[in-house]
């Protein structure tokens, strides 16, 4: 296959004790919204990773490369 | 009274981990851990303060911390209560704050937040003194105050939080709330330390004179 499916999705840098990580994963999931999640906690690689991108989760990267930290009422967690 | 309804109870108190086992156990920020270990922002002054404050009949002997490995606050803060429990030979525990809701929930900041870290001071026997949560006071300010102003740079109407930033806003709004507050954490770092002290003295009259 020439399509690589990871990059067809937004990739998504959470922590799961983040309310505002966890707040955006309900939200995609109720939508249906198909995502790419990369638990920063879980990995010192993961978060170095997304300490690329920014330095808030959660960190999406959309497709087009675009990328957002936080996210609904809070501001988030710091990494 | 709080003692009366803790879930810390002495026995439970003992389970908390040691300082080098949340290290040793963490998936994450060891480096950052030690960085802060290695530079804990105290003084002489605050250390002389937290030794004397010790040495009172009721004071802190036992230190209570609620954390994550993959909180910024948390390694940043942490270390430096290590150094306070290890210059005044306090008993430090730490818990792991998704590990022990319970705990956690006696202790939420302004009675709703899951914030952390938490520090809490205890006597000899277990009886609780005060305690230190999150940030300092003028760490909060400091921030609502960054909001205020960079609302008011994007046009957005006074008294907008950042729940009531339009989405579309955000990325912007985020971007530069991160570039104003992150070069104040080294001075939060020491505000903290400040506000832990102010808060023992307020708690134990006979420190303010420590």
């Amino acid at each position: 296959m020439s399509q690589d499916p990871v990059k067809a999705v937004p990739i998504v840098y959470t922590i799961r004790g983040c309310d505002a990580c966890v707040k955006l994963l309900q939200k995609w999931d109720s939508e249906g919204v198909t995502y790419d999640e990369r638990r920063v906690e879980l990995s010192q690689g993961v978060l170095d990773e997304a300490r690329k991108y920014g330095s808030l989760v959660p960190i999406v990267v959309w497709p087009d490369g675009t990328v957002q930290q936080g996210f609904g009422d809070s501001i988030g967690c710091f990494l | 009274m709080l003692e009366a309804m803790t879930v810390v109870t002495p026995a439970r108190f003992e389970q908390g981990l040691s300082y080098a086992d949340f290290v040793a156990q963490a998936k994450v920020n060891r480096d950052k851990f030690e960085k802060f270990y290695n530079d804990p922002a105290l003084t002489n002054d605050d250390i002389a303060f937290f030794k004397k404050v010790a040495t009172l009949p009721a004071g802190p002997a036992k230190i209570l911390a609620l954390g994550e490995d993959w909180c910024g606050d948390v390694y940043r803060e942490l270390p430096t209560v290590v150094r306070i429990a290890e210059a005044t030979g306090a008993e430090l525990r730490v818990f792991r704050r998704d590990e022990n809701p319970d705990i956690m929930d006696e202790f939420l900041l302004n009675g709703k937040s899951r914030a952390i870290p938490v520090f809490v001071f205890y006597t000899k026997d277990l009886r609780y003194i005060t305690r230190f949560a999150e940030r300092s006071a003028g760490a909060h300010k400091e921030l609502a105050a960054a909001i205020a102003e960079i609302g008011a740079k994007l046009g957005l109407p006074p008294g907008t939080t950042f729940a009531t930033v339009p989405d579309a806003t955000k990325p912007m709004f985020l971007q530069e709330l991160i570039g104003q507050i992150t070069p104040r954490f080294p001075d939060w770092r020491k505000e903290a330390i400040q506000e832990m002290r102010t808060l023992l003295s307020t708690a134990l009259p006979a420190a303010a004179h420590a």
